[in-house]
């Protein structure tokens, strides 16, 4: 049983609506689409699962989109059921809205009126209870009110003929009809008739619309009947289970390590790009240039077809760079599914490209649709000011805790110390915790680099100091760490910075360890430490890890890895593809990138240079 | 074929005389004219490309600039919105303007995504802003207010937003509500989180590129009025259509 259908733009702005009164979806599930799935590029997954956080209800949400019109297609309904028809019915929607849709149109009953009947006609075996909303003209503010009781005794009429053994509308909904009048000229009454007849009659209905006078200069959209849903469907509410975004990408500090340090960036092209957007009016007015490219270059609509040759190369060129082979498949699928079914001629923009590359147009598109694409997931969608989190620790009294945890040699000890150096840099009090207990001289290590950066260190040793020793009991880490942050505490450090062991992803015992002391400490910061000389392995590691923590934790909201920290930058050239997997398949941005194996090698993630790289 | 290579020959010789009759002052005349109406076209397309009567709206995802939006055009948000995936653009005329008689210019209003992952997008519109509408939730401001004042910190420090003086307007939305907070309060909330801001990322920057702007007077406490560029507040409800000191800031700044 279908839950919700929703037609929306990619601007936001939902344009259709099919709900069942009564049965409002608990928490926010498109929302949540949107921002986790289709912002994240994994546009051509099957299906999202969606779990209201409080109310416990579960969601499966199936969507589908049309490039031309930018429009979005999305389905709800119960996780258990198994609905076979969903797609059908959103392929089926999306023809017959497709058709009759048109952003300045006037003839709005029209649209609801077929998609009413594609909708019975798709879910038909199904027990649909109610119907959807009405949405009406709104002519000229004035509203001449329907019949109420004409209304009660269609629906009922329509209930029986359909065979649909439910009940007709409580009175509550149709109040909520009510206040949907429409301009007098749609007639409910016909339209219930012409559903179960099933036959399009396109006079009487549109005819009997009165249109708006047209002003001059300006495109005015419909007014519809604004019925205010807020009860039952707030898609606004920025309630959300994940971690939302706070703040963007912001430069960091300055100082003697890179991390402070602007690189600079080769900005001919961008800036030629940049230029070219800014001197063109909007796209609305097309001027003579455009129709004359226009006859040139044609009007080919992309199909799936043309694009499979253009996004096998694309592909393979992304793994020479060293994208992982799923991500680079995952994320092509995804920028086709962008692409499919717009008409080539576009914008202004994509000529003016074309004249500067006189090439395969097709290949253009799927380039600059690429491009927006990493750009997008690239960008971090949480703060990475970590200054910014260590004052806001330090005015709560509390010190900053980051753990930094990865799989064996990937420089977590030797970036540590970078970031420990960093700290130092802009005043802050550094204290480590030696919690890798397992490797022989990984404290030693630990302890000539808290002394030439002069910090303090605290490791099993410093036992006696703080706490009861018991027997077998201070190999672990979790204490040592435990014990590191109220020393901190006490002695009012700044920023702690754990080291652990590293492991593999798929050691049990060893993850269980790992998760234990991440819970018992609830660290600020849970920094994965990779390698950009990884290749597909990224991909397994990152999932696994996560799925480890949150598997073995005790809590319900588990930690899960924060941020990632890329080393060994400057031993790849422009094999940069490590960083877009991890990003991809993590969603966690990446905070810092070590690029050599000194104090001062640590700098920020320049993503326009990584997104140029890797399409070179 | 040769015969119309003839003709050709012909009509070019005839040409050549009937130019070499004319007196060369014309001839220089109308080349000079010419040339002239080409510059003043180009001109002219360059001054309007640069005169800008663009607003955008911008602020935290969630705060209903969406909604905002089609309020502007429509009068009304239609059946609601959901999280923006792309910007929203239009040349219309204030919908409330609409019943006046006299031809007004329409304006274009731009609505940014307010996700983490699209603010990219807010720098393409920047350099043809002639305001910007920096829109607030009301209800929900405290849990978020750190988010928002870094956005509206990165706002107000924008090489572009600084050097063309555009002014900015908080609004603060959905302040039909009764738990939602008044615009003053917010004032003060975000002018302490500014200055806390201010000290933590300028301690820090000396050769910052992006941030290369101070805000405020050094040693004093951040005061929006401190701003080159005029900063104000105003109250509006995005889902009643409360929008009058809305409509108000836009007239000021797109002139009718």
């Amino acid at each position: 049983m279908l839950e919700e259908l929703l037609i929306f733009t990619r601007g936001g702005l939902i344009l259709w609506t099919c709900k069942e009164l009564g049965n409002a979806l608990k928490g926010s599930p498109i929302d949540t689409l949107i921002r986790s799935c289709l912002l994240e590029e994994r546009s051509a997954d099957a299906s999202y699962d969606y779990e209201a956080p409080s109310a416990g209800a579960a969601y499966t949400l199936k969507w589908t989109f049309h490039n031309e019109l930018n429009l979005v297609f999305v389905a709800v309904y119960q996780r258990i059921l198994r609905l076979l028809y969903v797609d059908d019915l959103l392929a089926a929607v999306k023809r017959e809205f497709a058709a009759i849709y048109d952003p300045r149109s006037v003839a709005r009953a029209e649209e609801m009126r077929k998609l009413k009947q594609v909708t019975a006609r798709g879910s038909g075996n199904t027990t649909i209870k109610k119907q959807g909303q009405l949405a009406g003209h709104k002519v000229s503010q004035r509203s001449s009110s329907d019949s109420g009781s004409g209304k009660d005794d269609a629906d009922g009429n329509l209930v029986k003929a359909n065979g649909m053994v439910n009940e007709s509308r409580a009175p509550g909904g149709m109040v909520k009809t009510d206040e949907s009048s429409d301009g007098g000229a749609f007639d409910v009454n016909k339209l219930q008739k012409l559903r179960s007849k099933g036959v399009k009659k396109t006079n009487t209905v549109v005819g009997k619309v009165p249109k708006a006078e047209p002003k001059k200069a300006t495109k005015k959209n419909r007014v519809w009947d604004d019925s205010p849903s807020e009860s039952q469907l707030d898609f606004t509410d920025p309630g959300d289970q994940r971690e939302e975004g706070e703040g963007e990408v912001v430069a960091a500090v300055q100082g003697e390590s890179m991390m402070d340090k602007e690189e600079e960036l080769s900005s001919d092209s961008d800036d030629e790009v940049d230029e070219v957007r800014e001197n063109t009016q909007p796209s609305s007015k097309k001027g003579w240039f455009t129709s004359v490219l226009q006859s040139i270059s044609g009007n080919t609509v992309l199909e799936k077809s043309d694009l499979k040759p253009a996004l096998k190369a694309l592909k393979d060129r992304l793994m020479t760079k060293n994208v992982a082979e799923e991500i680079a498949e995952k994320l092509c699928e995804s920028v086709a599914a962008s692409l499919e079914g717009k008409s080539s001629d576009h914008s202004l923009e994509s000529h003016l490209l074309f004249i500067r590359y006189p090439c395969n147009i097709i290949w253009l598109f799927l380039q600059t649709a690429m491009e927006e694409a990493l750009l997008r997931i690239l960008t971090p969608k949480r703060s990475i000011d970590i200054l910014r989190d260590v004052h806001v620790a330090k005015d709560q009294g509390k010190p900053y805790v980051i753990v930094f945890v990865g799989v064996n040699g990937v420089g977590k000890s030797t970036n540590l110390a970078k970031v420990a150096y960093w700290l130092q840099q802009h005043e802050l009090k550094v204290m480590m915790a030696a919690c890798d207990t397992f490797r022989s001289g990984a404290v030693e290590q630990l302890r000539t680099h808290a002394r030439r950066l002069q910090v303090s260190l605290i490791t099993l040793e410093e036992f006696p100091k703080c706490a009861d020793i018991r027997e077998g009991y201070e190999k672990d880490p979790a204490i040592v760490a435990k014990e590191a942050i109220q020393e901190a505490a006490r002695n009012h450090s700044d920023v702690v910075l754990v080291d652990t062991a590293g492991r593999m992803q798929d050691n049990e015992p060893l993850m269980r360890a790992l998760s234990k002391l991440i819970n018992l400490n609830q660290p600020d910061l849970v920094l994965f430490v990779g390698e950009a000389l990884v290749g597909n392995d990224a991909v397994d590691q990152l999932t696994k890890f996560d799925q480890k923590l949150a598997d073995l934790s005790m809590t319900p909201n588990a930690r899960l890895i924060d941020g990632i920290l890329l080393t060994k930058f400057d031993t790849i050239d422009d094999k940069v593809g490590a960083a877009l997997s991890m990003v991809y398949i993590s969603g966690s941005p990446v905070m810092f990138v070590g690029c050599g194996q000194s104090y001062a090698d640590l700098k920020k993630l320049n993503v326009k240079s990584i997104v140029k790289t890797l399409l070179k | 074929m040769e015969h119309l290579l003839q003709h050709v020959e012909q009509w070019k010789g005839d040409l050549e005389k009937w130019v070499r009759q004319l007196p060369p002052e014309q001839l220089y005349t109308a080349l000079v004219v010419l040339l002239l109406t080409v510059t003043f076209l180009l001109l002219g397309r360059l001054f309007k490309g640069t005169k800008s009567n663009t607003i955008v709206l911008a602020g935290l995802s969630g705060s209903g600039k969406t909604v905002l939006f089609y309020q502007l055009r429509d009068g009304s948000p239609h059946q609601g919105t959901v999280t923006s995936m792309e910007p929203n653009e239009d040349w219309f005329i204030l919908h409330s303007e609409s019943e006046k008689k006299n031809k007004i210019k329409p304006v274009r209003v731009v609505d940014v995504p307010g996700h983490p992952r699209l603010r990219p997008k807010l720098d393409e519109f920047l350099p043809q802003a002639a305001g910007i509408v920096f829109v607030v939730d009301a209800l929900d401001f405290l849990p978020n207010c750190r988010a928002v004042a870094e956005y509206l910190y990165d706002i107000l420090t924008k090489t572009n937003v600084v050097n063309k003086k555009i002014p900015v307007l908080i609004l603060c939305n959905k302040t039909d509500k009764v738990t939602a907070h008044s615009k003053e309060f917010i004032r003060k909330q975000l002018e302490k989180e500014i200055d806390k801001l201010r000290t933590s990322r300028t301690a820090v920057s000396t050769a910052d590129v992006t941030n290369e702007v101070t805000l405020g007077i050094a040693g004093e406490a951040f005061a929006f009025v401190q701003c080159h560029n005029k900063v104000s507040v105003a109250e509006a409800s995005g889902i009643k259509g409360e929008i009058t000191q809305l409509e108000q800031f836009i007239r000021e700044h797109v002139k009718p």
